[in-house]
């Protein structure tokens, strides 16, 4: 196994500050990053090809460098550690386990972008690690490490935890920005992007929790070691990835970005599929990403050869279902989940979400007809890149691929009138 | 000017408007429902949605400003794709009563449908159902006809200044309210019927009185009070039925407020005078020869006053000035409307957003006139002579002897010696001017109602029956 950053250290035992300070080389990166200038640190950044870890792997560099040097407005760094989307849980680890690893990350990302105000946007569902949080936040400021003039640089950096309230839509950064307002957790129409006008109208940047949490490791070993470390092009580092369904070892894994093919992550690193059945289907990148059949899983496991296949690696969470399971109800509850989560400020994802939810939901339950089938890949057709935000796209893409690719799962319900494994 | 390409079409441009607007003014139709030109931009129904070159995915042409050339398509294969799958979307769950709809046939909803529809219907799940609440006395409401557009809770936010309009729940199940259920504080609540693209918020003061498509609609200007704002009277068969804000970007943009929007009801109240009345054992109604001996009995030989509402229209006053001291010799003339506001230099603003403390339409054109404010009845006062267009608030007279012209109701004149019935605002052409001393023309909408006459005419009879005697 190439080398790990993380997994390591995602134990009980290395919570405390002392143990990030002995054994993580804790608040080092800091005081070097206190050293470069600001500009520095982002080109570190851009140089180290960090993608970002929440889901669309947008190049954390780039984004750093939107955020206009000179604003008359408030800058703000805020962490999406909304972690939404099912089947991924890789955050919550390091929130739980190296939370001064991500509080080191965002007091240099905010000194790299001019920001003196931090925020961390939690789960709402994450009341443990919202609390672990607090108590390392806390330490931090009795330390020097938040506050005023840390560690004698003369910048400062608050830091507050802000608890979601339980919806989908406010692991979207927009929706998270104006929940973190306090108004109702929506999508904004973009242009302008938060880099423009985020929080409370201020150039912010939003950036997932291992994402921050990869700064201190560029910082300290430089944006080319980082990049070297990825075993494919235009992605550095390595990737946490949540392994869950219907595998022997389920769990939360390190590896070099791109160095596996979903194959051997299934197999080589997930011990296989439960109880040794065959593999049905793969879902790569949280519930939002088109599946993959057993025969397509020999892709590498990162960016841009998902994207070739017509997927995407998402928030890294891979789920997996074995053949024992049957894909239509699986589809119907990934669906009912969308469009209960949606806003509802759009129409097509509104209205379209629900009705697709209906259909599916018919045809597992014996209702289906003929027509459905090119209904619904109309309806995620029609949903599909012409909503407000990207929930519609994460509805319409799983049920365009399962449609698709499982066709004959779908004709059996509706000609059998019933679910074959009910 | 820059320049871009739509549908083939050069346009015109001004830097910062959106394809919306450009299109328009091409020529070139771009459906919406949440887009308002008063309104935030929120690209929330995806009905505008329009194919731009080197732009992978249709965008929303109301969020999306015109460059210069930029070639944009409304009518292609993806964007028609688009507009009839979003009519179907908001179909789905619409109850599609437009039979019983008093939105019908100025529905937003339905013109777009008509327009960029299908004909077939795929739908065949149980349609989404809410319960109303009562929203107060001005706005019905309807939810299941609710598209989500927002632009009641834009208006109540943005114009109004008031976050009454919420959505509560989300996606399928979002439901457009007010804050807690409570009734709507706004007086600018009729807006909120104006801005809903479908029957989901209705007037109740028009409720299933009218089909939309029989009203005759005119163009003139609310009498509700100085500011003048720009409206439309729409009315059937002699009787309006309401009266809705006409756009005037310099004056009140797209918006009434509900004084000036409800003020029209006078006009057909059954209390009116609208036939000649006179005392005779209590106010009776009578002939004109009879109402105006009446009158000119109550006023000869006295000292009289005379009232001139600043609810007349500039034709109207000017009328007086040059007839009253051949009618009335040696009577003093004086402008009245509302309480509190004896002169121009009291008129106000009295909110935020177009009201003002002047409830005449006129104050500032009489004043022009040279009349004077009424402040006390001059000594010696005997007889007075009330001028009123409908809307002026009459003084205390104190029990002098009084004759009134013009629009009465009836408890207003239970002591009158007679009263010779007048024009309202929406039954005379006419020019009134406002509080910054723009001059706008009224336009007459129905025609007098019962034996009412205008006031010249009145004029005449009186001085054809003063020549008679």
């Amino acid at each position: 196994m190439s080398e790990t950053l993380y997994v390591q250290h995602l134990n009980e035992e290395a919570r405390p500050l002392a143990y990030y300070l002995s054994k993580m080389d804790g608040y080092t990166a800091l005081k070097k990053a206190f050293t470069m200038a600001p500009d520095d640190i982002t080109a570190e950044v851009k140089k180290s090809n960090l993608r970002g870890r929440g889901g669309a792997g947008f190049p954390t560099g780039m984004k750093w460098g939107f955020i206009p040097k000179q604003s008359p407005k408030v800058k703000y760094l805020v962490c999406n550690a909304d972690e939404s989307e099912p089947g991924t849980f890789k955050d919550r680890d390091l929130m739980r386990y190296t939370p001064h690893l991500l509080i080191e990350g965002m007091v240099i990302g905010g000194f790299a972008i001019g920001s003196s105000i931090g925020y961390i946007y939690i789960r709402g569902e994450y009341t443990r690690e919202a609390k672990l949080l607090q108590i390392a936040i806390d330490e931090a400021y009795e330390k020097g490490y938040l506050g005023k003039n840390i560690l004698g640089s003369g910048f400062t950096f608050d830091l507050t935890v802000h608890r979601g309230a339980g919806a989908y839509i406010c692991g979207e950064e927009t929706g998270l920005l104006n929940s973190l307002e306090g108004k109702r957790g929506e999508p904004r129409v973009k242009p302008p992007f938060p880099a423009q006008s985020g929080a409370f109208g201020g150039p912010t940047i939003v950036n997932n929790v291992e994402t921050l949490t990869n700064v201190p490791f560029i910082i300290n070993k430089g944006g080319e070691w980082f990049a070297k470390l990825g075993k494919v092009e235009k992605s550095g580092g390595t990737r946490l990835i949540s392994i869950s369904g219907h595998v022997k070892k389920p769990g939360v894994y390190e590896i070099a970005a791109g160095a596996m093919t979903v194959r051997q992550l299934i197999y080589d690193v997930a011990g296989g599929i439960l109880n040794d059945r065959k593999l049905k289907a793969v879902i790569p990148g949280g519930s939002s990403a088109p599946v993959l059949t057993a025969d397509e899983i020999d892709v590498i496991y990162d960016i841009e050869p998902l994207a070739k296949v017509g997927t995407m690696m998402g928030s890294a969470a891979l789920m997996v279902v074995s053949e024992d399971y049957c894909v239509v109800r699986l589809i119907e509850r990934i669906t009912k989940f969308y469009a209960h989560e949606s806003c509802g400020q759009c129409t097509p994802c509104r209205e379209g979400c629900k009705w697709m939810e209906d259909v599916l939901h018919r045809i597992e339950h014996g209702h289906g007809r003929e027509e459905d089938l090119a209904l619904l890949l109309d309806i995620a057709d029609n949903i599909n890149g012409k909503t407000l935000c990207a929930l519609g796209d994460a509805a319409a893409g799983p049920v365009t691929s399962f449609v698709k690719k499982f066709k004959a799962d779908f004709e059996a319900h509706i000609r059998g009138k019933r679910c074959p494994s009910a | 000017m820059p320049k871009c390409m739509i549908d083939g079409r050069e346009a015109e441009f001004k830097p910062g408007q959106n394809l919306i607007e450009v299109a328009r003014s091409a020529g070139i139709e771009i459906p919406y429902f949440c887009y308002h030109p008063g309104l935030t931009v929120v690209a929330q129904c995806r009905m505008c949605t329009v194919e731009i070159d080197k732009m992978a995915k249709l965008q929303t042409a109301c969020s999306t400003p015109a460059t210069e050339g930029m070639v944009v398509k409304t009518q292609s294969e993806r964007a028609k794709k688009n507009q009839a799958s979003v009519m179907e979307f908001l179909l789905i769950n619409h109850p599609l009563d437009c039979p019983i709809c008093d939105k019908s046939g100025e529905c937003d909803l339905q013109d777009n449908s008509y327009k960029f529809g299908d004909l077939y219907q795929r739908y065949t799940e149980e349609r989404r159902t809410y319960v109303d609440l009562d929203m107060g006395p001005v706005i019905k409401k309807n939810m299941n006809r609710c598209i989500h557009c927002t632009r009641c809770i834009r208006f109540g936010d943005e114009i109004a200044g008031i976050h009454e309009m919420v959505a509560v729940q989300r996606g399928n199940d979002t439901e457009i309210t007010t804050v807690d259920g409570r009734p709507l504080e706004t007086d600018y609540a009729g807006n909120y019927s104006d801005v809903c693209p479908t029957g989901s918020l209705t007037l109740k003061d028009f409720r299933f009185k009218k089909r939309a498509w029989f009203l005759k609609k005119t163009a003139t200007v609310c009498e509700g009070c100085a500011k003048g704002c720009n409206m439309e009277v729409q009315q059937d068969a002699n009787v309006v039925y309401r009266c809705l804000p006409r756009e005037n970007l310099e004056i009140n943009k797209w918006w009434l407020c509900d004084e000036g929007r409800f003020n029209y009801h006078y006009v057909n109240d059954s209390r009116r005078i609208n036939i000649p009345v006179h005392q005779s054992g209590g106010l009776a109604p009578t002939n004109w020869s009879a109402a105006l001996s009446s009158a000119r009995a109550a006023v000869k030989g006295k000292k009289v006053t005379v009232l001139i509402g600043s609810d007349l229209t500039q034709e109207e006053a000017q009328l007086a000035k040059s007839q009253v001291p051949t009618l009335f010799p040696g009577a003093e003339m004086f402008h009245y409307g509302t309480p509190g506001v004896i002169s121009a230099a009291d008129d106000a603003p009295a909110d935020k957003i177009l009201k003002r403390k002047s409830k005449t339409s006129n104050l500032h054109g009489l004043e022009r006139l040279g009349f004077k404010g009424f402040t006390a009845m001059p000594a010696g006062t005997q007889a007075v002579v009330v001028l009123r267009g409908g809307r002026a608030t009459v003084p205390d007279l104190k029990g002098v002897t009084a004759v009134g012209v013009g629009v009465f109701s009836k408890p207003q004149v239970e002591s009158f010696a007679a009263v010779l019935p007048g024009l309202s605002f929406v039954e005379k052409d006419g020019t009134i001017v406002n509080f910054e001393g723009r001059e706008q023309k009224l336009k007459k909408a129905i025609s007098a109602p019962g034996q009412s006459k205008p006031l010249s005419d009145i004029f005449k009879l009186w001085a054809s029956a003063e020549a008679a005697r």
